[in-house]
């Protein structure tokens, strides 16, 4: 009679454990669909968030599994003494052999996709340079230096300036390398592009870089991921993936804007050379 | 009949709030910590509910942008300077000499100085919010050149830090003097209690990284208030220094902060199991392990600075997996078997076990470079430090609470709201914090004062605040636990658990010299053979 509450009790109490864990599984699955990424590198990354994903769930499961199954099958029936175990050679190599295996594991397949993304890298890639400031964004292009259709004797630079109240938009051509060049000259800034699952610091005194290749296009939004002071969480911008001549068309009539006619050799002209 | 004139030693009897002030002895110190650091924790769950209060929806204006930022900074160094921090300092300073069978510790006056050092600090810190500029409002990562620009409640915050810092640095010398030198007779290393150990790697860790921290901080106050230029690129200096030194501190101080919560777990565990410890050794050297490789992943909190050798710290830092892992086992090991009962301080040691895993998963995740990425700088990583600080720290200082409530204070909590407050605790923990990894995963920052509603956090943020909230009242049953147990006369018997160490031996509470007589310590379980003899062997 005595033992009857007692016994319910932990039963619920498992019972309840045991559904939490079950909800943190199914929600911990859910939610690793989300991130997609709409870059080359994003895909690699991708690629190593679902190893990571799979290989947690299958150590939390087993983990889990263990647990509950030992608060209900050795919960405390009579007065009796459990055998007093202490532990032993063999299963505390075990203890160290199944973590060092899957971390080694983990490791190998994080540098072999570090090394992937790193081999983007590609030099004739379009380059923009990327300045944040307290509390937006400058994207700056250089006529000379706009990858595959650059034209040498352009001259001068654009840019787009945001504003905290007013957020800039980042144009760039949709299924080729895109360089970034990130710097800043007030305080650390991190230009971060969800959808590139990608993050990269801008730095005062030092100049990082890093490149894409986006295969969707559309606007994704994005901002800076590194507190910078009051209105940090104001400095967003739209990352905007157009195709090669809708960028052209927007920078031939940036220029014309910014640096006044004639300042650029028609990009449209040199479409198709 | 004969009378004998009993003479009179003094008729002062000094006011019992001298007693307090004046104490030197370490169970009364410990009380004090405790006091101390419950009260910060209850400041810093305050601002932690005005931070939740302002992300509940999207473009909310409940507090600004700046004041946002004061709010955020303060609950994390309230959190971990002036709560979890000291908190071990205050089981440690209670139990370490009675776990060890000695009278006090070794320095008793200077062991009285780390504790009077924080109450100071802990106001010039909190100071800052009625100085010109707010309090500090860089993050308490203190990140320069940012850390450069703001008022001088920053400059208060560095020096309430270091204070904060040095208290820790003696108080660690003291704790390995007392360990080393005052164990009872027949009392090895290897039959020390396990929280014990977890104290001493703990207080190496604090012993060799708090001056580090000391060194950069002092730097840091150079550069606001004298034009020292140190991470100033513009004077030759560096920022990435700040960085580096910070986190050659910080990374090891994430030991700090949970290694004797994982001591505080592995003295339950075994006691509700009615077996030792799995692998006693085995959990020594992984704690030795996880404090000697915790000096070389600093770096791995700065993966996307772009100015890191990342398969160095990345492997480094997976490399911590693997002592963690083995702890993993020790705990998993100590149930199985068993003979296993449930009352509160053991719900919040499986409680421990099984959020402390995931924050052990998490944390896989910014291991693995490429992914880190991503998800550094987001809710993701929010997620990490909470599964590990609140899900393990926290619950392993209630587990303790709980545990040893009845030694320090005389008096058993009550069950019943003991497990109402578990069940409260661990349902708002999940709530507000399992959302987050969703967030950071949909790209939402860390330490942003306002969303867009364009955004779409909101539902996720919501669910989060009303988790936060649970928690905030998770604590009433046990304010009502403590009170009516206040009301209630001292009764507890010295081991009302049937446990295994040293500080049952005494009664509840133990007199001031601790001990009338000590059992023969012939393992790590004195008491537990003292039970049973040798039949059990
Ligand atoms: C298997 C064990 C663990 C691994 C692999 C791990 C890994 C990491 C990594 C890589 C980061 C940096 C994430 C980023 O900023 O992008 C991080 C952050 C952090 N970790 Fe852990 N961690 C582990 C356990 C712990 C423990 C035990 C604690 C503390 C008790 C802890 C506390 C923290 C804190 C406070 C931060 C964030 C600091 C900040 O930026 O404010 N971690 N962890
Ligand atoms: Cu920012
Ligand atoms: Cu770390």
């Amino acid at each position: 009679m005595l033992g009857m509450p007692l016994r319910r009790r932990l039963r619920l109490f498992v019972a309840t454990v045991t559904a939490a864990l079950l909800a943190l599984l199914a929600t911990g699955t859910a939610s690793a669909i989300q991130p997609r990424g709409i870059t080359d590198e994003a895909h690699l990354m991708n690629d190593l968030f679902w190893i990571v994903t799979i290989a947690g769930l299958v150590v939390f499961g087993l983990v889990g599994a263990a647990l509950v199954y030992a608060m209900i099958r050795y919960r405390r029936q009579n007065d009796e003494l459990p055998p007093q175990f202490h532990g032993g050679g063999k299963i505390e190599a075990a203890m160290v052999g199944v973590p060092v295996l899957i971390v080694i594991g983990l490791f190998t397949i994080s540098m072999i996709i570090l090394v992937q993304i790193d081999d983007k890298a590609q030099d004739e890639a379009l380059t923009i340079d990327v300045t944040g400031f307290q509390f937006s964004w400058q994207f700056a292009y250089n006529l000379n230096d706009l990858g595959t259709n650059t034209d040498p004797n352009a001259e001068g630079t654009i840019a787009v300036i945001g504003t905290p109240a007013n957020d800039p938009i980042l144009y760039m051509p949709v299924d080729e390398p895109v360089e970034f060049l990130l710097k800043s000259n007030d305080v650390i800034h991190s230009f971060y592009v969800k959808d590139f699952l990608y993050k990269l610091d801008l730095i005062p005194g030092r100049v990082n870089s890093f490149t894409v290749t986006a295969r969707e296009t559309g606007d994704f939004s994005a901002q800076c991921a590194e507190l910078c002071g009051t209105n940090h969480a104001l400095m967003r911008f739209t990352v905007r993936v157009v195709e090669r001549d809708e960028f052209d068309a927007w920078v031939a009539a940036e220029a014309a804007r910014q640096l006044g006619d004639g300042a650029l050799v028609s990009t449209s002209g040199t479409q198709g050379d | 009949m004969a009378t004998v004139a009993v003479p009179q030693l003094s008729g002062y009897h000094r006011p019992a709030v001298l007693d307090w002030i004046m104490t030197v002895d370490h169970k009364r110190l410990g009380i004090l910590y405790l006091y101390f650091t419950l009260f910060f924790f209850a400041v810093g769950g305050i601002l932690a509910l005005l931070v939740r209060t302002q992300l509940a929806v999207a473009d909310n204006s409940f507090v600004g942008n700046d004041a946002y930022n004061q709010i955020f900074t303060m609950h994390a160094s309230a959190m971990l300077f002036l709560f979890i921090i000291p908190v071990w300092a205050g089981f440690g300073n209670y139990l370490v000499p009675l776990q060890i069978g000695a009278a006090d510790m070794a320095f008793p006056r200077i062991n009285a100085l780390s504790f009077w050092m924080l109450p100071p600090a802990g106001i010039l810190m909190f100071a800052g919010f009625i100085v010109d500029g707010g309090a500090a409002d860089g993050g308490w990562t203190a990140y320069s050149p940012l850390a450069q620009q703001t008022g001088v409640g920053m400059d208060m915050w560095i020096i309430a830090v270091i204070v904060l810092g040095m208290s820790s640095t003696i108080g660690a010398a003291n704790f390995l003097v007392t360990m080393f030198r005052m164990r009872a007779p027949g009392m090895t290393m290897f039959r020390m209690p396990i929280f014990c150990w977890t104290m001493l790697v703990t207080a190496l860790l604090q012993l060799l990284a708090t001056p580090v921290l000391a060194a950069a901080l002092v730097m840091l106050f150079i550069d606001r208030n004298y034009g020292g230029q140190f991470f100033d690129p513009n004077g030759g200096g560096n920022v990435v220094l700040w960085q580096n030194v910070f986190w050659f501190y910080s990374h090891p101080a994430v030991y700090i902060m949970i290694l004797p919560g994982m001591g505080i777990v592995s003295e339950i565990l075994p006691v509700f199991s009615r077996k030792p410890l799995f692998g006693y050794k085995a959990f020594v050297f992984a704690t030795i392990g996880i404090g000697g490789l915790g000096f070389s992943v600093w770096a791995h909190h700065m993966f996307t600075t772009g100015s890191v050798l990342l398969p160095f710290f990345g492997f480094m830092t997976f490399m911590i997996g693997v002592p963690t892992g083995v702890k993993i086992f020790n705990w998993l090991g100590t149930l199985w078997g068993g003979s296993i009962s449930f009352p509160t301080p053991m719900l919040f040691a499986i409680g421990f076990v099984s959020m402390f895993l995931i924050g052990g998963i998490n944390g896989t995740y910014s291991a693995a470079v490429p992914v880190d990425f991503a998800l550094h700088d987001t809710y993701f990583v929010v997620a990490h430090i909470h599964y590990v600080l609140f899900g393990g720290s926290v619950f392993a200082v209630f587990g303790g609470l709980y545990y040893w409530f009845p030694k320090i204070w005389g008096r058993q909590l009550n069950e019943r709201l003991g497990k109402l407050h578990f069940v409260l605790m661990f349902v708002g923990f999940n709530v507000a914090f399992f959302p987050m990894h969703m967030l950071g995963l949909d790209g939402m920052p860390r330490r942003i004062a306002v969303y867009a509603d364009s955004a779409g956090w909101e539902a996720l943020n919501m669910l989060s605040t009303g988790g936060a909230f649970l928690i905030a009242v998770s604590m009433i049953p046990f304010l009502i636990a403590v009170v009516m147990a206040f009301m209630r006369p001292k009764d507890q018997p010295d081991d009302p658990w049937e446990a295994n160490t040293l500080e049952w031996a005494t009664t509840s509470p133990p007199p001031d010299y601790n001990f009338d007589s000590l059992p023969p310590v012939r393992s790590e379980r004195p008491l537990f053979d003292a039970r049973h003899g040798d039949e059990a062997h």
